[in-house]
């Protein structure tokens, strides 16, 4: 039996896929601007993506507190985690510079961004720089951001993941495919758009685990898997970077974000500080060193150096009542306060052993411009899932809100298109139903076990060749057909997770793609047969098109 | 088994099934009759959404022995 394809073609101007925070974001902004908009979220806007249940970081720059020196402040920022070299310079400027607008709008909304009363800077900033990294408690801000959205006039449809942008015969946008999930057999949606915006966040469950046999582990959203970056790049968008990917580090087992909300000193086993930057824990600077150098945990495990900690053992008592109790909570990751009581883990007394994480896409994909339109016309991102801007969740939000400033006005200057008879249409269904009607076949869980060992062991941290890159790309594509030919799902929800590997994929690809192409050693992106820095790559970014079966790979100058 | 949903406070509002980020729960219909289930133990973050998000605080997280929280006592300096 074919998937079903609902009746009826959702029309709308602005079309977003994903509503975290860039996709909420946008959808406020863009209803306020009069525009009519649509939000398609696989899960539930109120609780989902990598902001799901918090932040309490919000990188910002307000001329009150920081002053008149704006180039001071970029200096700085680039100092943090919200900055760096895999950023455009002037994509820095441009989120930077609104970000005192979003916070208050925020604050308008019913977040609380002066949990004390004032405008309050802590941690991720290098002690002796300005501090830019407002603490606030966002622990209400989908809820929050969806409300606003929906009272703006904004449509969210939940349990609802967009698979493919259609576009025309000239490459611009005209709609989408979307499935919705919430019965047990999938329903297919067509969207028909004048511009889409890409918001769907990182890619993780691309590369194994802390915890292998369990997938879910991990510190961001393990629902984000590489569908904005695989549906852009199916749509002939342009990708960045995605070769420089490193990953996060948190408790070792039980794998959570926000390192930064610690108080605490990064030690060795016998609870010597081992890093430069201070040596008594503060809230007012948090401890930096993961920041800096995330894969250290298992930089010193593999030197034999480690195990390393997060050691709160000199934490005052009430520092570390405020982390486990405001802090956590604000940042949605309390279940660690939580599973700490439960196992009588007593933080005065023990230190924690940090890990890096894996690989996970935060921050390696679409390549925009500043009016954060990719290199398909109609087709903009924000937030995770763009290759050129940093600034994490501050990032994510400034982008989103450009984002929908842009597509405001450029939805006045396109004119509607039929999409019921584009091809892709009837080809994913042909693809959807072959999926869903087998009987046998292999279950999702044996490609995303396979692709995560291919993706590891022939495009890992390690150590990268040509031999091994040349191998892994064609284990990939072996595997890719196999998953084509056999994927099976029983109801809707495993026909999501199928897709989602099938995502994953198709990021994996061009991840080979530009790792071969790279050939020269730029931690985290280390290869056996090119030791050396080229310094002719300083300041570039290395793109990745697809067009047909034409692939375009390039080194452009930042901007 | 995470979360541990109590049968005795659950309403079958199916509240939590709608908000989980990874769809691990889902409300089961026989008959007239609903039950509200963690399908998909092994898919579920751990994020708490269910549990803080329950008006019944009929959900609680176990923590399962592969999310470990690996930790060493120090001796204190003087």
């Amino acid at each position: 039996m074919p998937v079903r394809i609902r009746e009826g073609i959702v029309k709308t101007d602005f079309l977003i896929a994903g509503g975290g925070i860039s996709g909420l974001q946008a959808a406020y902004t863009a209803a306020q601007k009069g525009i009519k908009v649509v939000v398609a979220e696989k899960a539930d806007t109120r609780r989902s993506g990598c902001g799901a249940n918090g932040n309490d970081h919000f990188a910002c720059y307000i001329p009150e507190c920081h002053g008149d020196d704006f180039e001071l402040v970029v200096r700085q920022m680039n100092q943090t985690i919200d900055g760096g070299p895999w950023q455009d310079p002037t994509m820095l400027r441009l989120w930077l510079s609104r970000t005192y607008e979003v916070v208050q709008l925020w604050e308008s909304l019913g977040i609380n961004m002066r949990p004390t009363g004032k405008w309050n800077f802590e941690g991720h900033s290098m002690p002796g720089n300005q501090k830019y990294h407002l603490k606030f408690d966002g622990h209400n801000q989908k809820p929050a951001l969806t409300a606003a959205a929906k009272k703006n006039g904004a449509v969210i449809m939940n349990k609802t993941l967009l698979t493919d942008v259609l576009v025309n015969s000239e490459g611009r946008v005209i709609g989408a495919i979307g499935v919705d999930i919430s019965e047990d057999e999938p329903e297919m949606v067509i969207f028909q758009a004048k511009a889409v915006l890409i918001a769907a966040g990182s890619a993780t469950r691309l590369y194994p685990g802390i915890t292998p046999a369990y997938m879910f582990n991990d510190s961001g959203c393990p629902a984000n898997t590489g569908d904005g970056h695989a549906m852009a790049y199916r749509a002939g968008a342009r990708l960045a970077n995605l070769e420089m990917a490193g990953g996060h580090a948190g408790p070792r087992y039980f794998a959570r974000g926000g390192k930064g909300t610690w108080i605490g000193l990064t030690s060795d086993i016998n609870g010597q500080c081992i890093t430069p930057y201070q040596d008594k824990p503060s809230r007012e600077n948090g401890d930096i060193a993961s920041d800096i150098w995330p894969g250290s945990y298992r930089d010193r495990m593999q030197a034999g150096t480690g195990p390393t900690y997060m050691n709160c053992t000199r934490t005052s008592d009430a520092d570390l009542d405020y982390m486990l109790h405001d802090g956590f909570v604000s940042e949605g990751i309390d279940s660690i306060t939580d599973n700490l009581e439960q196992n009588n883990i007593d933080l005065r007394k023990s230190m924690i052993e940090f890990g890096s994480y894996n690989i996970g896409l935060s921050t390696q994909g679409i390549d925009i411009d500043v009016h954060a339109m990719s290199s398909v016309p109609g087709l903009y991102a924000a937030g995770n899932v763009v290759g050129n801007v940093k600034g994490n969740l501050a990032g994510a939000a400034v982008m989103g809100m450009v984002a929908a400033e842009s597509a405001a006005e450029y939805v006045k200057t396109v004119a509607d298109e039929d999409v019921s008879d584009h091809p892709l249409i009837r080809e994913r269904q042909e693809l959807y139903s072959a999926i869903m009607d087998r009987n046998e076949g292999a279950y999702w869980k044996e490609a995303a076990s396979t692709l995560q060992n291919i993706m590891n062991d022939y495009c890992g941290l390690n150590i990268r060749s040509e031999a091994m890159l040349t191998a892994g790309l064609t284990y990939l594509r072996q595997l890719k057909k196999s998953a084509y030919d056999q994927l099976y799902a029983e109801n809707s929800h495993e026909f999501m997770r199928v897709l989602e590997v099938l995502d994953l994929m198709d990021v994996g690809e061009p991840m080979f793609l530009m790792a071969l192409n790279r050939k020269e050693t730029r931690p985290p992106h280390k290869r056996a047969d090119y030791t050396y820095t080229n310094m002719l790559l300083n300041d570039k970014f290395q793109t990745i098109e697809k067009h047909g079966d034409q692939v375009t790979l390039d080194f452009r100058k930042r901007f | 088994m995470p979360p541990i949903i109590d049968k005795q406070k659950c309403n079958q509002c199916g509240y939590c099934a709608q908000i989980c980020p990874l769809d691990v729960i889902k409300v089961i219909k026989n008959d007239d009759k609903k039950a509200v289930i963690v399908k998909y133990p092994d898919e579920c973050w751990h994020c708490r959404a269910c549990e803080k998000d329950c008006r019944q605080h009929a959900i609680r997280m176990r923590y399962p022995l592969s999310h470990l929280m690996l930790h060493m006592d120090v001796q204190k300096e003087g």
